[in-house]
C-alpha cells in the first residue's frame, strides 16, 4: 500500500464546508428543470381560442371548448383548450404553435389521482397549483413556426405613381403569394369578422394548393364583388387574425387579389354556375353600387329577373364614383359587374329613379323593390364663405375625375377632412397638380389628431410619401377672401376635443392657436349624405325613418312590405358591409318572393 | 478549426466547413472517406470520444444525414462529420470496431430511422420499440397523428368545437 492510498480519503474532507450540489431532500422537493416541460399553464385572458393547439397536437390530446366566463367576439372564438394527459406526450409543440403565447409549460411534473377523467383539464380555467409557477418551458424568445413578417407587397415608387393615376399596388407574384399563405394557421377567427363571412382559411388553402379556380369558386360564392374588395377592402378580417399577435397579420385582401389575378377572366363565368331556372319573379334595384349589385347577383342566381336602374353613365357605385383610379381600377369594376351582367341582370344606366321612372311605377310592374342609392351627396361645413365657388365637396370632384371631366387644378389646395374620402380627393388632386404644374401643393386639415386618425394608415404614410401635408387636430373657422372675393385660403383653429362628456360630436377649440392654410381651392370631405329625393313625397311620408336614414328591419326591408333598402344609404360606408347587406335584402327578397308564390 | 480542416484536406476529399462556434465545427464527407477519417482523427489528431451518431431525414432531397460527433478532450473541441446517404434502403458501415459504443446508435437509428449497418452487434434487436409494426417512426413521413388515433383509444365523451363554427352560432346564427 502506498502512501498516495492512505492519504487520498482525507483530500474529501475538503469539501465538508462546500455548499452542496445535490438535493437535500430528494424523495419529497425534485423540482423540474428550468425549462423542464412539465403540466399546461395558459394564460386564458391572452388566449384567443384559436385552436392551433389542438390542429398540431401529434396526439389528438387536446379539444377545444366553451368557457363560461369567455365571451365570443371578433378575434376570440370564447373556446379554451382542453388536454387529455393520457394522451399527451409532453412534445410542446402546442407551446411552439401558440398563436399568442399564452400557452406554456410549467416544472411541474408529479400529480397523482386515481380517476383518469381528472387528468383532462382546461389549463388557466380550471385551477391547478403549477398556474403560476415562473418556471418551465417557454416558447424561446425568437422561435416561431411561422414567419412573423408578411410577405413584401411591390408598390410604385411615390416619385412614379404622383404622375399618373395607374395602379399603385403590384399584386403578388405565385411564389410571393404561397408565402404569404403558408403564414395562414387556418383557425378560422377572421370569418366572423368579414362582414359578408367569406370562407377565407378556404380560400386561403386553395392558394397553397394552387388551386385558383376552387378559391375564385369560394371568394364568388360570398362576394361578388371579390376583384373589388381584393384591392379595397377596409380588411377588417385582418384585425381578428390570430398571427398580429405576434406577428403582422396575414395579407388576407391581397391574397383574395392573389386568386382573381391569376385565374384568366374568361374562366369566371363558368366557375360561379349558372343561374337556376327562372321564377317569374321580378325585382327593381335602384343604384348599381355594390350592394344592389349584390342583391342582383343573388336573386339572379335563384332564378329571378332582375332590373337595375342606375343615374350615373356607369355601374360601379361609390366604387367607380369615389375611389380613385390608382387605388381601383376600372376596368376591374367592370369585370365584377359583366359577371352580375352575365347572369342576366338588366342594368339600366342614365337612368333616375323619380325622374325617368317613378317609384309608383316599379311597385307596380315588380314584385319586390330594393333601394341601394349609396350616400353620393357630400356634407358642407357649412363655416362662413363654404357657398364661395372654389369650395367644392369631395364627392363632386371624384365623380368629375371619373367621368372624365377636364378639371383644372388649382396651384395650391386644402381638403377639410381626415377619413379615407380626404386621402382619396387630396391624392387625386396632388396627380392632378403634378400633371399640370409639376408640383404638389396641397394641405389636409383633420378635425382628428394622429392618436385617433380616421383614414387608413397607409393613407397617410403614402399622402406623406406623394408630398401632400397632413396637418392633424385642426379645426375649419372660416374660408379667406381677397378684396376682390377671391378665395386665398382657410382658417384653422387647434381642436382641444371633439367630443362632450356626453359622447356627442361638439368640438371645441384652443382660439389662440389660429393657422391660415394658402390655397384656391377648399375641398369639404367631411362625410356624405343620401339623395332621398328620388322618393316621392307621399312615400317619404309613409316610410319610417330613423335619424334622417330609411328604417329598415336586420334584413334590410322597410317599413313598406314591398320596398327594402340596403348599403352605404343605412349603413354608412364600406364595400364589404354592403356587399354583405346586399346578401340580407337577397335572403330576405327571395322568402318573401316565395311566400308571395304560395 | 480551420488550421484542422486544412491539414486534413491534404489527406483526404472533404466537402465544406461549417463553423458553428470556435470549438465546434461540421464537415461533410463521402460515405466512403468516413472511416480512414475517424481513424485519423481518433489516432492522429486527439478525437478520441464519440459523443454521439444521429441522423436527420432530408425526405424532400431524398436523402438521410448521418452526424457523427467528436471530442476532443484534451484540445476541448469537437468536430462532427456529416455523411449524406440515399434515402431509399440506406445502409451505412458499421464503425462499432472503432468505437463500441456506436453499436447502440446504430441499433437506434435503424430502429428509428430504418438505416442498416449491416455486421453491427444486435442491430436488429428492438431497441425501444417493442413490437413496433409501422415504418420507422423518426421518418418523415410517418404520420404519428394517424398512428396515435388507430393505436391508442379515447377517452369516452370527448368533445372538441370548430373555432369558426362556434363563432358562427355565438355571432351570427342566421347569416350564410
Amino acid at each position: 500500500m502506498s502512501i498516495r492510498d492512505v492519504l487520498s480519503p482525507f483530500t474529501a474532507w475538503k469539501y465538508l464546508f462546500r455548499d452542496p450540489v445535490t438535493i437535500t431532500d430528494p424523495l419529497n422537493e425534485r423540482p423540474g428543470a428550468a425549462r423542464y416541460r412539465g403540466f399546461h399553464q395558459n394564460d386564458v385572458q391572452a388566449c384567443i381560442g384559436c385552436g392551433t393547439c389542438e390542429t398540431i397536437c401529434q396526439n389528438a390530446a387536446i379539444d377545444m371548448v366553451p368557457v363560461e366566463e369567455i365571451l365570443t367576439e371578433s378575434g376570440d372564438s370564447g373556446l379554451r383548450p382542453r388536454i387529455d394527459y393520457g394522451r399527451c406526450c409532453w412534445c410542446a409543440l402546442c407551446v411552439d404553435i401558440c398563436m399568442t403565447g399564452s400557452l406554456t409549460m410549467s416544472n411541474e411534473y408529479k400529480w397523482v389521482e386515481s380517476d383518469p377523467d381528472a387528468f383532462r383539464f382546461i389549463p388557466g380555467v380550471d385551477k391547478k397549483h403549477w398556474d403560476d409557477a415562473e418556471l418551465g418551458y417557454r416558447r424561446p424568445e425568437g422561435h416561431r413556426l411561422t414567419p412573423a413578417r408578411r410577405v413584401e407587397m411591390h408598390e410604385l415608387e411615390p416619385e412614379t405613381r404622383i404622375g399618373s393615376f395607374a395602379e399603385i399596388v403590384d399584386g403578388y407574384s405565385v411564389a410571393d403569394g404561397l408565402l404569404e399563405a403558408e403564414r395562414c394557421v387556418a383557425c378560422g377567427l377572421c370569418v366572423a369578422t368579414c362582414p359578408t363571412h367569406m370562407s377565407i382559411p378556404d380560400y386561403i388553402a386553395a392558394v397553397r394548393d394552387g388551386d385558383y379556380e376552387r378559391g375564385l369558386a369560394l371568394l364568388y360564392e360570398t362576394n361578388p364583388f371579390s376583384e373589388v374588395c381584393g384591392r379595397v377592402c377596409t380588411h377588417k378580417c385582418e384585425t381578428a387574425c390570430a398571427v398580429q399577435h405576434e406577428g403582422e397579420p396575414v395579407a388576407i385582401r391581397w391574397l383574395k387579389r392573389h386568386i382573381t389575378d391569376q385565374v384568366p377572366y374568361e374562366r369566371y363565368r363558368e366557375i360561379v354556375g349558372d343561374p337556376a331556372p327562372a321564377t317569374g319573379k321580378r325585382v327593381a334595384i335602384i343604384g348599381a353600387g355594390p350592394a344592389g349589385l349584390t342583391t342582383a347577383y343573388d336573386l339572379a342566381r335563384k332564378g329571378h329577373e332582375v332590373v337595375v336602374h342606375e343615374e350615373r353613365e356607369n355601374p360601379g357605385g361609390m366604387p367607380r364614383y369615389g375611389i380613385p383610379e390608382y387605388r381601383l381600377p376600372y376596368d376591374m369594376i367592370d369585370r365584377d359587374v359583366d359577371l352580375i351582367r352575365s347572369l342576366g341582370v338588366k342594368i339600366h344606366c342614365n337612368s333616375r329613379v323619380g325622374t325617368d321612372v317613378t317609384m309608383d311605377q316599379l311597385q307596380q310592374e315588380y314584385d319586390a323593390v330594393l333601394l341601394s342609392i349609396g350616400l353620393h351627396l357630400g356634407r358642407s361645413t357649412r363655416i362662413p364663405g363654404s357657398e364661395h365657388q372654389q369650395v367644392t365637396k369631395a364627392v363632386d370632384l371624384l365623380r368629375a375625375i371619373t367621368d372624365g371631366e377636364e378639371i383644372e387644378a388649382p396651384r395650391q389646395v386644402v381638403v377639410i377632412g381626415g377619413g379615407n374620402v380626404a386621402m382619396d380627393i387630396a391624392r387625386s388632386m396632388a396627380r392632378l397638380q403634378k400633371q399640370q404644374h409639376g408640383e404638389v401643393n396641397l394641405t389636409v386639415t383633420a378635425l382628428e389628431d394622429f392618436a385617433h386618425f380616421l383614414a387608413d394608415p397607409e393613407e397617410v404614410k403614402e399622402c406623406g410619401e406623394e408630398g401632400i401635408e397632413i396637418l392633424d387636430a385642426r379645426g375649419p373657422q372660416g374660408i379667406m377672401l381677397d378684396e376682390n372675393e377671391n378665395l386665398i385660403g382657410l382658417k384653422t383653429w387647434h381642436v382641444v376635443s371633439i367630443f362632450d362628456e356626453q359622447g356627442r360630436f361638439a368640438p371645441s377649440y384652443d382660439e389662440s392657436d389660429e393657422q391660415i392654410h394658402q390655397g384656391d381651392m377648399v375641398i369639404e370631405a367631411i362625410g356624405q349624405m343620401t339623395d332621398v329625393s328620388l322618393l316621392s313625397e307621399e312615400l317619404t311620408e309613409k316610410l319610417e325613418w330613423n335619424r334622417g336614414r330609411l328604417a329598415v328591419d336586420v334584413d334590410g326591408r322597410t317599413s313598406e312590405s314591398w320596398l327594402w333598402a340596403a348599403g352605404d344609404c343605412v349603413k354608412g360606408p364600406d364595400v364589404v358591409h354592403a356587399v354583405a347587406d346586399g346578401h340580407r335584402a337577397a335572403n330576405s327578397i327571395d322568402s318573401y318572393l316565395k311566400e308571395k308564390t304560395v | 478549426m480551420q488550421t484542422l480542416y486544412t491539414k486534413l484536406k491534404q489527406l483526404f476529399k472533404l466537402g465544406e466547413l461549417t463553423e458553428q462556434r470556435q470549438d465546434l465545427a461540421f464537415i461533410t464527407v463521402a460515405q466512403e472517406q468516413l472511416r480512414p477519417l475517424l481513424l485519423h482523427l481518433r489516432d492522429r489528431e486527439g478525437f478520441t470520444h464519440l459523443v454521439l451518431l444521429t441522423a436527420v431525414d432530408w425526405m424532400e432531397e431524398g436523402q438521410f444525414q448521418l452526424t457523427y460527433l467528436l471530442n476532443d478532450r484534451a484540445g476541448a473541441r469537437d468536430i462532427g462529420l456529416r455523411v449524406m446517404l440515399p434515402r431509399d434502403s440506406a445502409t451505412m458501415d458499421s464503425i462499432h470496431d472503432i468505437w463500441p459504443t456506436a453499436a447502440t446508435y446504430q441499433r437506434e437509428l435503424r430502429e428509428m430511422f430504418g438505416i442498416g449497418f449491416p455486421d453491427s452487434p444486435g442491430v436488429n434487436d428492438e431497441f425501444i420499440l417493442e413490437g413496433w409494426n409501422d415504418i420507422p417512426p423518426y421518418r418523415r413521413d410517418f404520420d404519428t397523428l394517424k398512428y396515435s388515433e388507430e393505436n391508442y383509444s379515447h377517452r369516452p365523451d370527448r368533445e372538441t368545437t370548430d373555432p369558426a363554427q362556434h363563432m358562427k352560432q355565438q355571432l351570427y346564427p342566421d347569416e350564410g
